[in-house]
């Protein structure tokens, strides 16, 4: 089995939304931040949906706090959408989970970003 | 199951993480734990692959092989790297820390040993030997 990740963006009400398709590991995660990486811009709020990756591993956290530091330094801001519970329980024993902005329906995570614009 | 011999390149750690998943399966483990085996397998192997061949610039082999009891799936990694005992990484003291002032990277051997039930490391005949232990019930037996 070869590993495949896909990542999709598209622009929802001034919100860009990155879906990433499958898993965010050693062979995927670098691949993943520099395309989501080339989407931060000053101001960009940014909606990652991660309902269909249903394995994350420590370098897909990696990636998490690369693109929060990112988006702090251009005064963007970032949500996290769709979380399985296996990445919240990684994302809760690396004490990760407080500090990120979760939602579990695209909607949510969109409308919670536009009201940080204003 | 045979042990799986593959190139300590990262190219090999999807067929190391299909080949723990199904020994988890095998093994009758819950789908919560399969998850939790695989992530710290994985964590250990990316390790050896980026830190341990990678970062010296030496080429090897990683071999995975598990074992099956009434009680335990064990799960062996070894390679030929340099020396490198996981248990003796300190853990993370920022786990509560404002992701700002986190520091990036350091979090993928915590990950692993706080994923399975047991966690052991040998340095025997020059390869370093990761082993790692998850009972089938899911949970401690009793004493």
């Amino acid at each position: 089995m070869t590993e495949t990740m896909e990542i999709s963006t598209r622009t929802l009400d001034q919100v860009t939304v990155v879906e990433i398709n499958g898993n965010l590991d050693g062979t995927t995660a670098i691949m993943a931040e520099e395309i989501i990486g080339d989407h931060c811009q000053e101001g960009t709020r940014l909606v990652l949906d991660l309902r269909q990756v249903s394995y994350m591993s420590s370098m897909g956290l990696r990636l998490l706090l690369l693109i929060s530091r990112k988006l702090a330094d251009l005064h963007g801001c970032m949500a996290l959408v769709g979380l399985s519970d296996d990445l919240k329980e990684t994302m809760s024993i690396t004490g990760f989970l407080d500090h990120f902005a979760t939602y579990d329906a695209l909607e949510e995570g969109v409308s919670a970003l536009q009201q940080e614009k204003e | 199951m045979r042990p799986l011999m593959v190139p300590g390149k990262r190219d090999s750690l999807v067929r190391i993480g299909d080949y723990v998943v199904e020994a988890g399966r095998l093994g009758g483990l819950c789908r919560r734990d399969v998850y939790r085996l695989h992530l710290a397998v994985d964590e250990i192997a990316t390790n050896i692959v980026i830190h341990g061949y990678g970062r010296t610039g030496t080429e090897g082999m990683i071999e995975v092989s598990t074992t099956l009891d009434d009680r335990m799936l064990t799960v062996v990694v070894e390679d030929t790297a340099r020396p490198f005992n996981p248990c003796l990484v300190p853990e993370p003291y920022d786990l509560d820390f404002p992701l700002e002032s986190r520091k990036i990277g350091g979090l993928g051997i915590y990950l692993a040993l706080q994923s399975v039930d047991t966690f052991a490391y040998e340095y025997v005949n020059r390869r370093n030997r990761n082993i790692f232990g998850m009972y089938r019930s899911g949970r401690e037996p009793d004493p």
